[in-house]
């Protein structure tokens, strides 16, 4: 047994060192830049720089935008196609699950110049739609990382529940309103934050599709081509501080669920 | 305490695991010493522009048969330079080659600490490296004419040469570090069905309504401000009085590089007019929309804008370029060693400005003018294949009805006799590529170049940059506000009524 507990901790010296080494390692240099200056001094302008600049407050805000609007384009679509692949007794259901997947076996920035192309059909100059097609070309993308956790909640969905809900003289759709919807909560959750996240960084989509505008991602790089590490590492690092506090908002949310769950 | 048998096992797993990550590093030093006869093997480590050097496996016709001889490239430059290396110094070379994609991703990569021996930045870049002390000076043996080895100071075109003698940073010349290699200048391709000659002669054209959203700008700072620059001196730079005066290049140079707050100020003012008006700023799309017809005009690289009016020729659809009148900006791309890498060894510096040299060659200048579709700074000197070239891509056909006398005196004569050196071409060869490839001495009167600008004037000019690219929070509309606000107040009620349900169960 104690031979067992020996090998073990051996046998997570690898993670434990990959861990150190691109996690933990470029973290503090990610907080050394972003609080000193050029000559090394500690400082926290750059924080205050970050929250008096109408810049970078107005581009948090426009990524946030794209973010939100985003995950509402990807969640209005994929709740209905996750409902209808989960529920229907098509045999061929494995099959129709796959087509979602196989776009995302094809390269990323394949896929968005060809729906420049499509959109540049529909619309004859993309230029005047930056926005609208940002938000077309990010849903394109992320589309499948919100249908896919959506769909396996609601698969796994015990239909006792559902049964005993119409036992006790619920219609259709106050069955799917009291039970289907508030189970699949977790669901929804893991895909709102696999969509928001990067939705709010992923400037390559909107290089592609001809917005001129930055967004947190193009912003970091713009610091970065100008030199300027100790700003550029201060907006990463203001991004980070929103993640966490975002998965640990969405992680509480879901516990109190599954507890809910269990509890019905 | 530890027992005497676990503590022997913990030791033997400790040597055990120090035995597994130290062996690949014993077995290379192994391997090291077994061919330690390689030992006088020199590493080269060259870092240029991506798709910036031939990089061989051509097919069978694309063979360029001029009457001197074929030039065909079989295999990659840098193979060849190791084979030609070997063959002419006996000494074995080794070509780590890498590339960048910006020169400030150059820059960042050298002061994040990746050591190489040659490097290719622009000019400002070089300027900036000579302020830093970063640079090994180019050794005497490689300005000497008289070895035929030597093909960078035997072939370099004198007009070339001039200008880096004659352009000083901190009182030293640009010629003593840097060795050219491809040189352009700025200007709009545009498509003549759409676009006129007199509009696409000015930087005016970015923010003409005329073509709203129809025209794709530079997405780099330097290159949108000298053309910001130009659009709003438009008056001044192309007034006869501005023009005429003897020391008009000195002032053009100065007007373009200008950084005072108020032009800064209106350089912002014009571009944040740009980015209403134009498609879109671009970093690598504007060649291939420029082809496929999305945009009808696109500030380009002279380069890239052969590449462009190539690609386009071949769908039978015609572009042209067009050189401002304000100003275009002149740029070079050239080779310096690195103190960092080449420091005190003699061996690394022979190789590497004999890597310069093997790419001066008149053939290979020609492989790699083929591959990248740029300007070699090379004219051949003695070595007249490069004008052949010349004349191969763009001389006229016999029969043709059209042509005109492109005179290139400026860029291959010694003495810049006008005349001397002339291609016959057709007529509208002079709006194109020729135009492009090879820019009339009219229009190369009227260039400047980009001068580097100290720690002060880089941050204001990114300052303004990030102000026309970013989204100000004073722009928001009303109503965006108001729908947070409605948003945060039923999230906050919400919130408020299930916590105090929960707290009541």
């Amino acid at each position: 047994m104690k031979k067992m507990k020996f090998s073990r901790k051996i046998l997570g010296i690898p993670y434990a060192a990959f861990l150190l080494l691109f996690v933990a390692a470029p973290l503090f240099v990610l907080i050394y830049y972003a609080f000193t200056n050029g000559q090394g001094q500690f400082t926290t302008a750059n924080l205050t720089g970050f929250f008096s600049d109408p810049n970078t407050l107005g581009t948090l805000l426009y990524s946030f935008g794209i973010a939100v609007v985003t995950t509402g384009v990807c969640l209005l679509l994929a709740y209905p196609t996750a409902y209808i692949l989960a529920t229907s007794r098509l045999k061929a259901k494995s099959v129709l699950v796959m087509l979602f997947i196989i776009p995302m076996w094809i390269n990323f920035s394949l896929r968005i110049t060809a729906l420049k192309e499509i959109l540049t059909w529909l619309e004859g100059n993309l230029a005047y739609h930056p926005f609208l097609n940002t938000v077309i070309g990010m849903s394109y993308d992320f589309l499948p990382f919100m249908i896919l956790p959506i769909y396996t909640t609601i698969s796994r969905l015990d239909g006792a529940l559902l049964e005993a809900a119409r036992d006790l003289g619920a219609d259709e759709a106050q069955a799917f309103l009291k039970v289907t919807l508030p189970l699949s909560l977790p669901g929804i959750i893991s895909g709102v934050s696999m969509v928001f996240l990067p939705a709010m960084t992923n400037y390559v989509v909107l290089d592609m599709l001809y917005n001129s505008t930055y967004i947190m991602g193009s912003l970091i790089g713009s610091y970065f081509a100008a030199y300027n590490w100790h700003g550029g590492s201060m907006i990463a690092l203001i991004l980070l501080a929103i993640i966490c506090l975002f998965t640990l908002f969405t992680s509480g949310m879901e516990e109190e669920n599954t507890r809910g769950g269990t509890l019905l | 305490m530890m027992s005497e048998k676990k503590r022997r096992r913990v030791i033997s797993g400790f040597v055990c695991g120090m035995l597994a990550f130290l062996f690949p590093f014993l077995w290379l030093q192994m391997d090291a010493d077994a061919e330690s006869d390689k030992a006088k093997e020199v590493i080269l480590r060259v870092c240029n522009w991506e798709e910036y050097i031939d990089l061989g496996d051509w097919d069978e016709e694309e063979t360029i048969d001029l009457d001197s001889g074929n030039v065909i490239g079989e295999s990659s430059m840098i193979e060849d330079f190791e084979r030609w290396y070997y063959e002419t110094y006996g000494v074995r070379v080794k070509v780590e080659y890498s590339t960048f994609g910006t020169n400030e991703d150059l820059y960042n990569m050298l002061t994040l600490g990746d050591t190489y021996d040659l490097v290719c930045p622009s000019e400002y870049m070089i300027m900036k490296l000579m302020t830093e002390e970063k640079l090994v000076p180019l050794s005497e043996e490689f300005f000497d004419k008289s070895d035929k080895n030597n093909y960078y100071i035997n072939g370099v075109s004198p007009y070339i040469r001039s200008i880096f003698d004659n352009n000083e940073m901190n009182g030293k010349k640009w010629g003593d570090y840097a060795a050219g290699y491809m040189w352009g200048i700025t200007g709009i391709v545009y498509n003549p069905e759409e676009v006129s000659e007199k509009e696409a002669s000015s930087w005016k054209v970015l923010s003409n309504p005329a073509h709203r959203r129809q025209i794709t700008i530079k997405d780099n700072v330097r290159d949108s401000y000298f053309a910001a620059v130009g659009a709003i001196k438009s008056d001044l730079l192309t007034s006869e009085e501005f023009v005429s005066r003897s020391d008009y290049k000195d002032n053009l140079e100065m007007e373009m590089n200008d950084t005072a707050p108020e032009t800064i100020d209106k350089v912002q003012e014009y571009l944040q007019d740009v980015k209403d008006n134009c498609y879109s700023f671009e970093t690598d799309s504007g060649k291939a929309d420029m082809i496929t017809g999305k945009v009808v005009a696109n500030y380009q690289w002279s380069g890239d804008a052969v590449y462009t009016m190539d690609q386009a020729d071949e769908d039978d659809f015609t572009l042209a370029f067009a050189v401002p009148e304000e100003s275009t900006n002149i740029y070079f791309d050239g080779w310096v060693m690195l103190k960092d890498g080449i420091g005190k060894d003699a061996a690394k510096q022979h190789a590497a400005e004999a890597f310069v040299n093997f790419n001066s060659r008149a053939d290979n200048v020609i492989r790699n003018m083929y591959y990248i579709g740029y300007t070699s700074v090379i004219s051949g000197g003695d070595d007249g294949r490069i004008l052949e070239y010349a004349d191969w891509c763009y001389g006229a056909e016999e029969g043709e009805e059209e042509v005109t006398d492109y005179d290139l005196s400026y860029f291959f004569s010694e003495d810049e006799k006008e005349g001397e050196y002339i291609i016959t071409a057709p007529t509208e060869q002079v709006y194109r590529q020729l135009f492009a490839q090879y820019p009339t001495k009219e229009a190369i009167s009227r260039s400047s170049i980009m001068v580097c600008f100290d720690e002060e004037q880089t941050k204001a000019i990114n300052q303004m940059w990030i102000n026309v690219r970013c989204y100000n929070i004073h722009d928001i509309p009303g109503w965006v506000w108001a729908l947070v606000g409605a948003a945060g107040c039923i999230g906050a009620v919400l919130s408020i009524r299930k916590w105090k349900a929960s707290y009541r169960g």
